[in-house]
């Protein structure tokens, strides 16, 4: 048979020039056709953090991925893509699969997040620094549950389990049935985005009435952290502080406004970038103001640094403190006028000063407070956290709620950390009360506690809330927010609206012993394909030459059909 | 999947092409050139039938899901012209009438192999995405190279001038079931919601019953004078 068609084919060459033309010129160019990237689901994935801080590697390092999936239940994970789900996610198992060098694991996340049971969000948001801490090799990424993603994952989850516990005929039966899938991400390695500029951004409301006054600093950062960066929406922290922040501008610009209510103090705003890698954007603005110029607000008689940190939640208010403020000092009124108010106004709330020292050995400071503290400006932070340690800082799972029923109070509240616009609106009005009693002196005038300088109108929860929905409308990671992005230039003209001399500060890495170093890569499509292990295809060309082998003996004895015809035929014919 | 599993599609699309030319005595008669010439009649009438398609039956904007049944009938119509192109091939081959309808029907089988399931396999069955498509695909070129050596025996049939007259009627009813064909597929796929595996089954079904038939037809028409 093969003689022959080899004859075939040697006739075929040899009688003409044209005829070999017209097939190998296809042949060729078929031949270096490039592979269609047809693939069976196609989705976005979201890559971890992967960044450098003061030369120390932390997440990922690594963003190509090209294996098969398998879930944890499979014994042998090595050079395998592991899917794991949010609902069945523990630290063990993640830990597993990296011991077992796994090519990847995909964490897929649920839809609606705040419909996840209570535990599962906190156990995740305190495993989120945990993944973080130490850089891990393999790439990491996380995908938003769908339909299709999830029947992967059930298809998965039973080829896995399965595994090791089948006769070879059942495992045989299987590769035919069954679905393996193949892990594709499109795009290239991770690597160092230079020169990338946090941006931080200042306004001011200039004082009354003589030379030297003093001035009231109100520092807010306004970007988000978590596990994976497309992922931090950063609701509570710090959506709520920035929110706070332009509302306070909004109000003291009022006051500002008219002769009677002008006061003897100035209002510097400062909007910092880079706030949860080390507080950078601050410590830039600050080597700015005290070291690189002559005159600024700064260099002379700061009254004290207030810095706000995750606000919009929670019925207690802390005072972070790195060294208690001396009695007779500005900061010793505003602790004061913070106390006075919550007692006389919000008896709700329970106010406290917390104490502690600044840690210069700790890679990362613990409020942003403590960057002003090193450079000896009286300052404190206020949040309704009782430690810089808690998850609700640093997670994914600090969104927005899109339910409108918890948004109304009605209904159940989301599992994890978000904003309650009532209680933000509350601790503004707080904290906007007692600045307005040390701005304009009022306790030492007479004035009683419960004396409302703001009425309930003037505090406004809509404005809060939209500014809060549209911080958190997209991901407000340092590494997404670049200079020319909306989220700058929205505060950016928000802030002009209000106060005076909005300027923009930058800050960029060092080139050669550089502070902070991202990463790009954070957002991809993957692609699974459905594939077939090799003896799968062993077993289909035996089939297949089953198949030819019958087809051949068929035609062989095709005379036999053909007589049965002729003698099925013959009576009829000679009827005829 | 691999380069391996398009050789699989390949060996079950391509191999029944070359026995068959091997053992139906083909190669003795040295019928190469002619196969190739009925391949390029095919190649023209294809090309003749595009034409009329792209210029008298626009594209169908119908809803989704809905189904033309007149336009779809109307251009199966069209397919008559493979009729006139076998015989045209068939006119132009002198020899004994089994010669003539094998020359025909695997020159044109062939040709439609080449042109419409070659690169699909090719793009496809070598990608990563593992689908059963190009397996099916490799068989139903299996079940068409049985149909059009079928249609090209109904089609000499028709054009002898010495068929009986009680044979008219059986080999017209076979030469419009020949035709519209694929249009029965296609309505009973609309109509049954069937499979990818059970249409294979029931285009091999289908086209076998209908060789058959054209195969007692022909013996009793060769042997009967």
């Amino acid at each position: 048979m093969f003689e022959e068609a080899s004859e075939v084919f040697d006739n075929m060459f040899k009688s003409s020039f044209p005829l070999t033309f017209i097939v190998f010129i296809p042949a060729v160019l078929i031949l270096v056709s490039p592979l269609p990237a047809e693939a069976a689901h196609e989705f976005t994935v979201y890559r971890m953090q992967q960044y450098d801080l003061q030369g120390q590697p932390y997440g990922t390092r690594n963003a190509i991925l090209n294996t098969e999936a398998r879930t944890v239940e499979a014994e042998v994970l090595s050079r395998r893509c592991v899917i794991m789900r949010l609902a069945d996610f523990s630290y063990e198992e993640y830990q597993k699969a990296l011991r077992q060098s796994a090519g990847a694991v995909v964490i897929i996340l649920p839809k609606n997040m705040s419909a996840m049971p209570q535990d599962i969000v906190q156990q995740f948001m305190e495993l989120e620094p945990e993944m973080l801490a130490t850089e891990t090799i393999v790439p990491v990424y996380f995908a938003m549950e769908d339909d299709e993603l999830l029947s992967i994952y059930t298809q998965t989850l039973t080829s896995s389990s399965s595994q090791g516990s089948l006769s070879a005929a059942e495992v045989l039966l299987h590769t035919a049935t069954a679905n393996g899938f193949q892990m594709v991400t499109s795009g290239a390695q991770s690597k160092a985005i230079s020169d990338w500029a946090i941006t931080s951004l200042e306004g001011r409301l200039a004082g009354v009435g003589g030379e030297d006054l003093p001035t009231i600093v109100v520092v807010a950062h306004y970007d988000s952290f978590g596990v994976a960066p497309w992922l931090s929406y950063g609701a509570d922290s710090n959506g709520s502080g920035v929110s706070m922040l332009l509302e306070l501008a909004r109000l003291f610009s009022k006051l500002y406004t008219y002769k009677r209510t002008h006061a003897g103090y100035n209002l510097l705003f400062f909007v910092s970038g880079g706030g949860k890698f080390n507080y950078q954007g601050t410590k830039r603005w600050l080597e700015d103001n005290l070291d690189h110029t002559d005159s600024s607000l700064l260099q002379d008689n700061v009254a004290f640094v207030l810095c706000l940190d995750t606000l919009g939640n929670g019925d207690s208010l802390h005072l972070h403190v790195s060294k208690p403020p001396k009695e007779g000092s500005p900061q010793y009124t505003l602790l004061k006028e913070l106390e006075l108010v919550s007692e006389s106004q919000f008896p709700e709330v329970k106010f406290s000063m917390v104490h502690k020292k600044i840690n210069l050995a700790d890679d990362m400071l613990a409020w942003e407070h403590e960057r002003f503290g090193i450079r000896r400006l009286p300052a404190f932070t206020l949040s309704h956290l009782p430690s810089h340690r808690l998850a609700q800082r640093s997670s994914i799972m600090d969104a927005r709620s899109v339910s409108p029923s918890s948004r109304h109070g009605a209904g159940e509240p989301p599992a994890g950390p978000h904003v309650d616009v009532q209680k933000l609106s509350r601790n503004t009005k707080l904290v906007a009360e007692a600045l307005a009693r040390v701005i304009y002196n009022l306790t030492e005038k007479g004035a009683p506690g419960d004396l409302q300088i703001f009425t309930e109108q003037m505090v406004q929860d809509e404005q809060l809330s939209a500014v809060v929905d549209w911080l958190t409308a997209q991901p407000r990671a340092a590494q997404l927010v670049d200079k020319d992005s909306s989220v700058v230039s929205t505060l950016e003209y928000h802030l002009g609206h209000y106060l005076k001399d909005v300027k923009r500060h930058y800050v960029k890495a060092d080139k050669r012993d550089p502070e902070f170093v991202f990463y790009d890569q954070l957002k991809q499509t993957m692609n699974a394909y459905r594939v077939k292990p090799a003896i799968f295809d062993l077993l289909l060309a035996v089939c297949i030459a089953a198949y030819l082998g019958m087809m051949y003996l068929a035609i062989q004895n095709f005379g036999l059909l053909y007589s049965v015809a002729r003698r099925i035929t013959q009576p009829k014919v000679k009827s005829h | 999947m691999t380069l391996f599993h398009f050789g699989n599609c390949f060996a079950l699309a391509y191999f029944p092409y070359f026995i068959t030319y091997k053992c139906s005595g083909l190669s003795e008669y040295n019928a190469f050139w002619r196969c190739v010439q009925a391949g390029a009649t095919y190649l023209f009438v294809q090309l003749c039938k595009m034409l009329f398609l792209a210029t008298f039956f626009p594209t169908w904007e119908g809803g989704a899901g809905v189904y033309d049944f007149v336009g779809e009938f109307m251009k199966s119509t069209v397919d008559m012209a493979d009729l006139l192109g076998l015989h045209l091939v068939m006119s132009r081959n002198a020899g004994k009438g089994e010669y003539k309808i094998m020359v025909a029907a695997m020159g044109w089988a062939t040709a439609e192999l080449v042109m419409s399931r070659c690169l699909p396999l090719w793009v496809g069955a070598r990608g990563i995405e593992f689908d059963w498509k190009y397996i099916q695909m490799s068989f139903d070129s299996n079940i068409s190279l049985v149909h059009y050596i079928a249609m090209a025996a109904v089609v000499w049939m028709f054009t002898r001038y010495d068929l009986p007259k009680s044979f008219r009627l059986p080999v017209t009813v076979l030469l419009a079931l020949c035709v519209y064909k694929a249009f029965l597929m296609e309505l009973f796929v609309h109509v049954f919601l069937l499979g990818s595996w059970t249409v294979l089954l029931v285009k091999a079904v289908l086209t076998g019953a209908i060789s058959l038939c054209s195969l007692f037809l022909f013996v009793t028409l060769v042997h009967s004078n």
